[in-house]
């Protein structure tokens, strides 16, 4: 089977990338850190450039590449910035390139929800606890990086794994997304509705704009907004308020005073919004997740107030050990230093 | 042929279909974003940062989860990041106050300083 990308060039490229990060990694004494990173972004440069170069008409939006590239060094920088309260500031960068990949991919919900939750809820948490769990430096002393932050473990192992990891995982994924686009399971918008829709009724589905029977205020509202609706003319309703719409012909039936139908066409503009079908999505087809992230989310807080409640003895012998650690290691420092 | 050209950098909007060249692009960024975090969980010593590489890696299935919802126009990626972020929240409530306790007994926040945990 083709590959998108030749399979060396792509493990080259992944050889290239490692001892890119390999050399980001911080550690003791001066590291070529920019070199590394440089190293790095041209072998991921690389790749994204064969993935071009070989399907030169399937491109991604120019937005793609800027996030990807502010999401990519951000995360990189993640891992090799000493300090960790960069490092968590780096991350929020990160999750915000992720949010804009997220509205290339029309995905306007989760970009939002995930800077927010993230960006906003999840890095105040990170940040205070780096606050909490950081020694301040002593009176007229110099605020020293601690040793565990400036040198990385096993950079060497660490960096081939994880670029074994992606080079396995590249080369799986590009070899089996090869062919046709699937058939679409949900179709929208106003042009090119019905090549999908039809695909999705085939393959058993509902047609994606049936989702407006169960939205009836919405299709009202978009009605009148419209003002196409007919003198003395009301919507036919079946049980539970829902509208009769035929999704395919996309018209709702609508009842005179005598109890004649007529079909209206909808407007246009009416079309599901991203939010709406998430919202859809989850509430009707995954209404056990919800309980069980609840539940999740419940147990999450109680184990926090119980576990940081705990009144935590340090014993004699780390007391001891941990005195002559930082006695050995400030001597260390300040060697270092002369 | 214009690399530059608009009409080769147009991704268009939400109805149309995909192409897989395209859903390429963003799980090779997915699968970088991963292995970046998998590096950094590997090789830092601070365990502040070790969960920081974990939230990357989740962030990086969350790219993955959200193309391929678009690829195949189905909403059950979007859907599945949201239960990521609660996990993601989940975790890093109880990571967190975990790593605020073993502070609190060691004053350090070496993951080496870890290696032996008794009861």
């Amino acid at each position: 089977m083709e590959q998108i990308i030749n399979p060396y060039i792509l493990y080259g490229l992944c050889a290239i990338g490692a001892v890119g990060v390999c050399l980001a990694l911080p550690r003791r004494g001066r590291s070529p850190q920019i070199v590394g990173a440089l190293l790095a972004a041209l072998a991921g440069a690389g790749a994204l450039a064969a993935l071009a170069l070989k399907n030169p008409t399937d491109l991604p939006n120019i937005y793609f590449y800027i996030f990807s590239a502010i999401g990519l060094g951000a995360a990189l920088r993640v891992i090799t910035h000493p300090r960790p309260v960069y490092a968590a500031l780096y991350f929020v960068l990160t999750v915000i390139a992720t949010g804009g990949l997220f509205l290339v991919l029309s995905a306007e919900f989760m970009a939002l929800a995930m800077i927010i939750v993230y960006a906003g809820a999840i890095l105040i948490t990170y940040l205070f606890v780096i606050m909490l769990a950081t020694q301040a430096p002593k009176e007229g002393e110099v605020e020293t990086l601690t040793g565990y932050d400036t040198q990385a473990r096993e950079p060497i192992a660490a960096t081939v794994v994880g670029f074994v990891l992606v080079g396995v995982l590249t080369s799986l994924m590009f070899t089996s997304v090869q062919g046709e686009p699937p058939a679409p399971n949900l179709q929208l918008g106003a042009g090119e509705r019905a090549a999908g829709a039809g695909l999705a009724v085939k393959r058993g589905g509902d047609h994606p704009d049936a989702l407006l029977a169960e939205m009836p205020r919405r299709v009202e509202r978009a009605v009148r907004d419209a003002e196409i609706m007919p003198e003395g003319h009301t919507f036919r309703r079946l049980e539970g308020g829902r509208l009769e719409i035929d999704p395919q012909a996309r018209t709702v039936t609508v009842v005179d005073a005598s109890g004649a139908a007529r079909q209206l066409p909808l407007p246009d503009d009416l079309v599901v919004t991203n939010t709406e079908r998430v919202g859809f999505n989850l509430l009707r087809d995954h209404p056990g997740a919800i309980e069980i992230a609840g539940v999740i989310l419940l147990m999450a807080m109680l184990g926090a107030v119980v576990l940081s409640r705990k009144q935590v003895q340090i014993d004699e012998e780390a007391k001891l050990h941990q005195q002559q650690r930082l006695a050995g290691s400030s001597a260390g420092r300040t060697g270092g230093a002369a | 042929m214009s690399l530059m050209n608009a009409a080769y950098l147009a991704q268009t909007g939400y109805p149309e279909l995909m192409a897989a060249p395209t859903l390429a692009h963003y799980l090779l960024v997915s699968a970088l974003m991963f292995g970046i975090g998998l590096i950094g969980f590997l090789t830092r010593r601070n365990l502040i940062i070790m969960f920081l590489c974990t939230e990357l890696m989740f962030q990086a299935a969350g790219i993955a989860l959200v193309a391929f919802g678009r690829y195949h126009l189905d909403f059950t990626g979007q859907t599945f990041v949201i239960f990521v972020l609660t996990v993601a929240a989940a975790e890093a409530a109880m990571a967190l106050a975990l790593v605020v306790l073993l502070f609190r007994s060691k004053e350090s926040l070496d993951a080496q300083e870890w290696t032996e945990l008794k009861g």
